[in-house]
């Protein structure tokens, strides 16, 4: 009896993982033409992204609340409590491709031609303001974008480890101190 | 051996004028737009030598196609989609099923595979160059050709359906997936650069010389150099995914009706 559970458990989680496979056998031959370091990326797909991945970006009604709550829940701050760091150092970050690469999709770079990809940040600081609820949500926003825009393009940056906490403080404080160049300098493309 | 000096000297040239571009940009207080910019650098190339980049990439490539493998025989013996010795309009119905091979092709996998099973070379012997200037040579005989890829043979339909996986599926640490971009965002510009989606035409300027880094691009380097500025490492030339996602985005552009791009093209 007890073998029979055993066997029905296991045959039941084979079908659970077979069940949630993206790619069929060929298919994941066929990927792993490509070597194992591409094959691996698109093995070991996390479940939000094959989430986002099976509705084309745009999550249906009623499983918003539960993703938005495990976005948010990956959240971590800083451990001095300060979301504004040093904005000499955010805008290093800012405007490197290889870091943030946030100048690629967003205007308001002093340094390069910003993309039209999302939204214009503009004189971010000048516009916004520097209170509490502001640096919280741009903090938050960096942090996990997924967190406020499901499924969006912009990277995760603290939740999917590309930045640290400190360094995304150091970018909100690239895009709200008043004495950054973001806020004191033209955006090239400006007039 | 004429060719190589020759392509050196513009090399250097080209570098000047891809300073002198780079310069332009990042002066400009407008967005240049980057066709526009391709275009007046084309007519430079053209004024200043009387040929195009690409033209002598694929000049090697026509020197290649004649060579005589250890076999005995030149590319001449193989089939490259519309039969032996058909070049014309070829490029245009690729990716598709071989019955020889017995798989789907691009046109740079299958230059490799007749390297191989027509004119004998082992793989470590196929230079990657040599494929490019092979792949660059055939696809001139596509230039400006309305694109026909319609996917029927079942391992064509099979192939289209993992490229369209693969253009939905998020990965890697920067969440990207091709659609991600190239659908939702078409029309919008990352940087300096459009971007398109298969409907719009994406993939119809491949191969093309890109003058800011001074090389050939085929549609496999192109998609490698994607995947390179999204994390994500780029396949193992002539595997499965690159066949896949040309096979999808050329069949999608082939719906909306689309041609190719004077091939071999000359862009940023």
């Amino acid at each position: 009896m007890k073998k029979a559970a055993f066997a029905l458990l296991l045959l039941g989680l084979l079908a659970l993982a077979l069940a949630q496979r993206y790619f069929g056998d060929q298919e994941l031959e066929q990927i792993k033409t490509a070597g194992k370091a591409y094959a691996e990326v698109f093995i070991n797909q996390r479940p939000d992204q094959a989430l986002c991945s099976l509705h084309k970006n745009r999550l249906p009604a009623d499983l918003l609340p539960k993703f938005l709550e495990e976005q948010r829940a990956q959240i971590k701050y800083p451990q001095s409590g300060k979301l504004m760091g040093d904005w000499r150092k955010g805008g290093a970050i800012f405007n490197n491709l290889q870091r943030a690469n946030c100048f690629s999709c967003h205007y308001g770079s002093p340094v390069h031609l910003g993309g039209d990809v999302g939204p214009s940040l503009e004189k971010y600081g000048l516009k916004r303001g520097q209170s509490e609820a502001i640096q919280r949500y741009t903090y938050e926003v960096i942090y996990n974008a997924w967190a406020y825009f499901p499924c969006t393009v912009m990277y995760r940056f603290g939740a999917q480890g590309l930045l640290t906490p400190e360094e995304i403080a150091d970018v909100v404080a690239y895009l709200l101190d008043p004495e950054s160049d973001f806020n004191t300098k033209p955006a090239v493309g400006s007039r | 051996m004429r060719s190589y000096k020759h392509r050196l000297f513009l090399a250097g040239l080209a570098l000047l004028g891809v300073l002198g571009g780079l310069f332009a940009y990042t002066q400009q207080q407008k967005p240049l737009d980057p066709y526009e910019e391709a275009m007046r650098q084309r007519q430079m190339y053209l004024e200043t030598f009387g040929v195009l980049p690409g033209e002598l990439y694929a000049e090697e490539g026509k020197e290649l196609f004649f060579r005589k493998g250890p076999s005995g025989k030149t590319l001449e013996e193989c089939d490259f989609g519309l039969g032996k010795g058909k070049l014309q309009g070829a490029y245009a119905v690729l990716p598709k099923y071989f019955p020889d091979s017995r798989r789907v092709e691009d046109l740079e996998s299958r230059v490799y595979t007749c390297m191989q099973t027509v004119q004998g070379f082992k793989p470590a012997q196929i230079k990657r160059d040599e494929v490019k200037a092979i792949t660059t040579y055939i696809a001139s005989f596509s230039s400006k050709a309305k694109m026909q890829v319609v996917p029927k043979h079942p391992q064509e339909l099979a192939l289209y359906n993992l490229g369209r996986e693969l253009w939905y599926h998020r990965a890697g640490a920067r969440d990207m997936s091709c659609a991600v971009c190239h659908d939702q965002y078409a029309g919008q510009r990352v940087r300096l650069s459009p971007v398109r989606s298969p409907k719009q035409g994406l993939g119809s300027e491949w191969p093309a010389y890109r003058f800011e880094a001074d090389k050939l691009y085929t549609m496999e380097d192109r998609i490698a150099f994607c995947y390179e500025s999204i994390a994500i490492p780029a396949p193992a030339f002539y595997s499965e995914p690159y066949i896949a996602l040309t096979l999808y985005m050329l069949a999608e552009a082939t719906k909306a009706g689309k041609s190719f791009e004077e091939l071999p093209f000359f862009t940023r």
